[in-house]
């Protein structure tokens, strides 16, 4: 019983805030609300994903949502001049991996602590779609090709919904299953013991926040699909909630760890969180409030659970050995 | 005894620090050497050549007779020489199987081109090898920081042997450890080399080189200046001789 509340306490919590939502709020136990919900989740999730995967080898990436914006923004740039979809599609999840590439460079080459490193990769991509934009966003009728995307059903489930099935069986399947995502795991938890054990750990790294830099790619063509524009800062609004889904994941499943299934659990807690409190009239800064709660209460807790400075060392101000 | 290892006047510098000022050390199959000297004697500067952690400046490094200079940890464990450093054995929150296989993971490929961790396989074979220490730990997916010491090296150790090493460097295994921990440590030592492996303990516990060690090499200030077998020597004469850096009179 106590190792199923170490496991599932905070899964459970969310639970009941959903709960809670659905025998208060108005109109949120509908189904269109719910579909809304995790169409909301999806875009998060697929983000949170990402940062989670850095994580798991002990890396932050905090350029997550500007490198998003900026994909986007090259993205909805390409397709708005009348590019070939697949192009802009391409270009989309090109600029998330190479910003993801850099990051990777600057802390496993250049040593820089990868908060530094990604703070400053958040700044240069949020530099650059303002560039491109010159401070307007691209907004108008795109080929279907592009919007179905995100819009639209396969199967009756939405569209945005496989992509994040998609997303989370590879995350889910290269750490628990593959070799390269023992290796991960190994990085993250032991570096020193992991390199002397014969694993290439700055290459593990490097990986990680490629792909980190690659789902924000991914987050960046379906938010530009779903919404037919695209404009610089326009991921800003995922950034505390992908972290937050992130740390609060780690409080579930496998206490302490970034995993899959507690992010994709809390990524949808959050946003039904977020939807309820709007529903329920609390006033729009309650979300950041309670965001920001959330995200020190998680951590609070995983070190609490493994009751060790591990957990914090591995969130903390660090540089790749 | 065939000599495994073989180094010629090596030396090793950071900076202007020199760690070590022309060693000459032979490891012979079969041998539990003993590595001893106070510290900033060239110790650890040894060890990390010999496991590929840093490379060596000058001197010569042969395995076999074969010539060798190691870039990474991974080439020392894949001619055979693997390291278990103290402080670094383990991955603590990893699990048993999973430390024993870290960095050498058995993979099955249930389809073409789809290779899967076979962590069945692997947990399996974990133990199987700690049984061959004598450890039986009996669940292979208990988190190694829920382990004592001594288990934890009998763990590292595993690993050693799961890398087939011929020669296994064992830095400081019983520091910070109890009596009946490191009684455990020794023989785990010794079933090395009832296996056959070659051992190289790093270590300032006279009794402990007493009990195990077949040969002693004592370093001061970068170079070894002892290098005899340890039978007829007790634990005092040992300290005596780190302390002097000469063979008792």
């Amino acid at each position: 019983m106590r190792s199923f509340l170490a496991k599932y306490a905070t899964a459970l919590a969310g639970l009941g805030v959903v709960i809670w939502f659905a025998a208060t709020a108005p109109a949120f136990a509908s189904a269109a609300n719910f579909t809304l919900i995790l169409k909301e989740t999806s875009f998060l999730a697929i983000l949170a994903l990402g940062f989670a995967l850095a994580l798991v080898t002990a890396e932050l990436d905090l350029s997550i949502a500007e490198v998003a914006s900026l994909a986007a923004v090259v993205c909805g740039f390409l397709v708005h001049s009348g590019y070939p979809p697949a192009l802009a599609i391409a270009a989309g999840l090109g600029v998330g991996a190479a910003c993801g590439l850099a990051n990777g460079f600057a802390v496993t080459v250049l040593n820089v602590p990868s908060l530094i490193a990604t703070l400053g990769m958040a700044a240069i991509a949020k530099g650059l779609g303002f560039m491109l934009t010159q401070g307007v966003a691209f907004v108008g009728r795109w080929p279907a090709d592009f919007t179905g995307l995100a819009r639209g059903n396969f199967l009756g489930v939405p569209n945005l919904l496989w992509w994040l099935i998609l997303a989370s069986i590879f995350a889910y399947a290269l750490v628990k299953w593959t070799r390269t995502g023992a290796h991960l795991v190994a990085t993250g938890e032991a570096e020193e013991a992991s390199r002397l054990a014969g694993i290439p750990t700055k290459r593990m790294k490097r990986l990680a926040l490629l792909l980190t830099g690659l789902f924000a790619g991914a987050t960046a063509v379906l938010l530009a699909a779903s919404l037919s524009s695209a404009a610089p800062n326009m991921a800003n609004d995922h950034f505390l909630y992908a972290i937050a889904a992130v740390l609060l994941g780690m409080t579930m499943f496998e206490p302490g760890r970034p995993n899959v299934p507690g992010t994709l659990v809390a990524a949808f807690t959050l946003k039904a969180l977020g939807n309820g409190l709007i529903l329920s009239g609390a006033p729009y800064y309650v979300q950041d409030i309670v965001l920001g709660a959330i995200i020190v209460g998680s951590v609070a807790l995983s070190a609490g659970a493994l009751g060790r400075a591990a957990f914090v060392k591995r969130l903390s101000f660090r540089t790749a050995q | 005894m065939s000599v495994l290892v073989r180094l010629g006047a090596v030396t090793k510098s950071y900076g202007a620090v020199e760690a070590l000022r022309g060693v000459d050390l032979e490891i012979r199959a079969g041998d539990v050497l003993a590595l001893c000297g106070d510290n900033g004697a060239g110790k650890s500067s040894l060890v990390k050549i010999l496991s590929g952690a840093h490379a060596h400046d000058g001197g010569v490094f042969e395995i076999e007779g074969k010539a060798v200079r190691f870039a990474s940890p991974q080439d020392a464990l894949t001619r055979g020489i693997a390291t278990i450093y103290q402080e670094l054995a383990v991955a603590p929150r990893l699990s048993v199987a999973e430390n024993v296989f870290l960095g050498s993971e058995l993979v099955r490929t249930p389809l073409p081109f789809v290779s899967l961790l076979d962590k069945k396989r692997m947990r399996d074979e974990a133990l199987g090898y700690l049984k061959r220490l004598g450890v039986d730990l009996g669940d292979a997916t208990r988190p190694v920081e829920r382990l004592s010491g001594g288990q934890r090296q009998a763990v590292a150790i595993a690993r050693a042997l799961r890398w087939d090493a011929r020669v296994v460097i064992m830095d400081e295994p019983t520091a910070a450890l109890g009596v009946a921990e490191t009684k455990l440590v020794l023989d785990l030592i010794r079933r090395l080399k009832d296996e056959g492996r070659t051992v190289v303990l790093v270590s300032h516990n006279m009794a402990d080189v007493v009990a195990v060690a077949t040969r002693v090499a004592i370093l001061k200030a970068g170079r070894k200046t002892v290098d005899r077998p340890v039978a007829g020597l007790d634990a005092a004469a040992l300290a005596q001789m780190i302390v002097t850096g000469r063979e008792a009179a």
